[in-house]
């Protein structure tokens, strides 16, 4: 017998991703967990790192999860939003999640102070391949808000440096001053064989990087289409035009890897908000290669 | 082939008054405007049972509400907490569930046990008895459960399964919980016979030769999966598609659904989850505006490709069950039927 809410039943919560699909087996589906605000970050005027715990210190202690997946995340009474890990698993113990000020949940969020509580549940879906990127060269391309899932990919890998070969990060941004995860880019900069390039749609006095699309900032890197994979995060036209890029320089469609973003209300394939061609990227994605997307020929490819 | 009776239909009120005291009952009642409906029935002699229309509503709204709430949320000093509310759900026996919907209800299964379990739904399914009857003609013209695979008969899925004979039920006892039933109430049971087996199957003959229509499912699912339906279809059907959503509320397996936030108080408000259309322009809009779906062209396009296409590759049959609920009830005439219709034709 199932009983919702039910602490014995809430101990069969499997904490840890799993391979290629992530089902939450518990006993009661939606229910949200709580976690404390231990720290806020301002990243930029739109887009704060929120550090938390779950107040259940046991259940924080044993909490896994899997770059590239997602929470949802419940803020009083606004509803869920579900919302990446931006923090690497290879630091368990607190979660890093940052938001981008979007609308009536996320701007909630962002007026919340450290102490404040939200509930949690998840992780939920298809998480990057850590394992096919041992040996390669990894190359991230994000844009804006976008670099949050792949700063988990990225100090993940950092912190197995020796598996991988050269990492490039190529990140756009609007302005100079919106460019966020400034300490983290400050830190990736001294690592070995890193690569960080910056580029803003329009500069400002004193800005010394690139000007213009982060499509600029591809163009003029050298891909080895043997040895790379590449990850990819931002808004659709950017995702789109990366992606076409990739393709010409012979990086094959199956090492190209991206996160797809759907309206979600469940996470665990049942609402059926996050439609996507057949696929519910809630339990499918977010991530897909490219091989995979051309199959499916969603929106953000067609035309 | 086993656990076979007969049940003289003099004997049913006086079986279901019994089982009344045990269970809640749900079954198809006509009330005194003429409407036949799935109620829950508190005096059966007041009620007139009507085992052959189709119910206007499935019994979706008993398994999976149109609203419910799910958890309560409290904002204190001891943080924000959210309280599972147990879904009310007393045994219940649903009598007189036709094959299509007795196929939606398993369909409902699959769609509520995959991956995550969802446990309002599964609560309430469990604590069922589903007892069906076969249908010896099509209730409507409008039905069409002989082209999606889910009727006239079903041998499968219910506790229960009658076919009226005349003046007495043919019963299927093949699941433990309708053996139980049976060997509960075995007075009201005689044994059938070769006749009794013989005289169902002439029955399910006639049915089966009775639809008037004939829709061709079949073809368009093998269109839909080739990805051979003209993009004029799914424009002309989106046009007339006035984004209303009354096709998902009465239909028997449109499961989509949407989850808020009420605030009842300063401190706190319930999480509630209620139905959802992915007709609706807002089902797939994102913050900023942005949406997935080309909502002029595409509106009714994911309708069709979810129950023809998506749900046959996921389990093999369609999401469909041809219960002809949505056909003849939309505004624009955009319905199902429509579609298979216009996309076997190859035009508009
Ligand atoms: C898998 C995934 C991971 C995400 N990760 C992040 C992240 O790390 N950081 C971040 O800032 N944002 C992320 N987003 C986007 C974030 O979920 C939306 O910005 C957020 O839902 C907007 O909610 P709102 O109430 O502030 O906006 P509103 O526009 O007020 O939202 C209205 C409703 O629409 C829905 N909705 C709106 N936009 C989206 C959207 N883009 N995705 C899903 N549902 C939406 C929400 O359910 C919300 O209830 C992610 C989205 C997905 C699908
Ligand atoms: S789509 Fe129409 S005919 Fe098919 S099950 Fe739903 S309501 Fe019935
Ligand atoms: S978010 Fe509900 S099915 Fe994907």
């Amino acid at each position: 017998m199932l009983s919702p809410g039910q602490g014995k039943e809430e101990k069969q919560l499997r904490l840890h991703g799993s391979g290629e699909t992530m089902h939450t087996v518990a006993a009661d589906l939606y229910l949200p967990r709580q976690a404390r605000i231990d720290g806020i970050v301002r990243e930029n005027s739109q887009i704060k790192t929120f550090v938390l715990s779950f107040v259940d210190e046991e259940f924080n202690s044993a909490f896994r999860y899997q770059c590239g997946q997602f929470l949802m995340v419940s803020v009083p009474h606004c509803g869920e939003a579900p919302i990446s890990f931006s923090s690497s698993p290879t630091r368990p113990g607190s979660i890093e999640l940052s938001v981008r000020r979007a609308g009536r949940l996320t701007s909630a969020l962002h007026e919340m102070q450290v102490g404040d509580r939200l509930g949690l549940r998840g992780p939920y879906g298809r998480p990057f391949p850590l394992a096919g990127l041992v040996g390669r060269d990894l190359l991230f391309v994000a844009g804006g808000i976008g670099l949050a899932p792949l700063r988990s990919v990225v100090n993940a890998c950092l912190d197995a440096r020796e598996h991988y070969g050269g990492i490039t990060v190529l990140y756009g941004s609007r302005a100079p001053s919106d460019i966020a995860f400034a300490a983290d880019l400050a830190d990736w900069a001294k690592s070995p064989r890193f690569a960080c390039r910056l580029s803003v749609d329009s500069a400002a006095p004193g800005w010394r990087g690139a000007v213009g699309p982060v499509t600029g900032l591809l163009t003029e890197t050298g891909v080895d289409p043997e040895k790379s994979v590449a990850l990819v995060c931002g808004p659709p036209l950017m995702i789109r035009a990366v992606l076409g890029m990739l393709s010409e320089k012979g990086l094959p469609d199956d090492r190209i890897l991206t996160t797809m973003e759907r309206q979600m209300k469940c996470g665990v394939g049942l609402c059926r908000h996050c439609h996507m061609e057949g696929k519910l990227v809630c339990v499918d994605g977010p991530v897909f290669s490219l091989a995979e997307l051309k199959r499916l020929r969603p929106m953000e490819l067609a035309g | 082939m086993h656990d076979r009776y007969l049940l003289q239909k003099d004997h049913l009120k006086s079986l279901l008054r019994k089982l009344m005291k045990e269970y809640r009952l749900v079954a198809p009642a006509r009330n005194r405007h003429g409407d036949v409906l799935f109620v829950v029935l508190e005096d059966l002699d007041a009620a007139e049972l009507d085992l052959a229309a189709q119910p206007q509503n499935s019994l979706k709204e008993f398994f999976f509400p149109q609203r419910e709430a799910l958890y309560a949320y409290e904002i204190s000093d001891e943080g924000y907490r959210f309280r599972p509310l147990a879904p009310e759900c007393p045994p219940t026996i649903y009598f007189g569930v036709h094959p299509c919907d007795l196929s939606a209800i398993l369909y409902m299964d699959v769609v509520f046990s995959q991956g995550g379990r969802d446990n309002f739904y599964l609560r309430r399914r469990r604590e069922s008895v589903l007892i069906g009857v076969n249908c010896g003609a099509p209730p409507s013209d409008k039905c069409f459960c002989n082209a999606t695979g889910h009727g006239p008969f079903l041998d499968f899925g219910a506790d229960l399964m009658l076919t009226d004979l005349g003046g007495r039920f043919f019963v299927e006892a093949d699941r433990a919980q309708g053996q139980a039933l049976v060997r509960s109430w075995r007075q009201f049971f005689e044994a059938a016979g070769e006749e009794d087996r013989n005289a169902r199957y002439q029955s399910f003959l006639e049915a089966r030769g009775s639809f008037q229509r004939q829709v061709h499912v079949e073809q368009a699912i093998r269109q839909l999966a080739d990805g051979a339906v003209a993009e004029e279809v799914w424009a002309a059907l989106s046009l007339r598609c006035h984004d209303c959503g009354g096709c998902a509320y009465l239909c028997p397996t449109c499961t989509c659904f949407t989850i808020t936030d009420q605030q009842t108080s300063a401190q706190g408000g319930v999480r509630l989850r209620s139905w959802d259309a992915c007709t609706f322009a807002g089902f797939t809009r994102m913050a900023g505006g942005h949406n997935p779906v080309a909502q002029r062209t595409g509106a009714l396009r994911q309708r069709f490709l979810h129950k023809l296409r998506d749900d046959v590759a996921r389990y093999g049959r369609p999401g469909c069950v041809g219960c002809g609920r949505c056909v003849g009830s939309c505004f624009g005439g955009a319905d199902i039927v429509r579609f298979v219709e216009k996309a076997y034709e190859g035009g508009c």
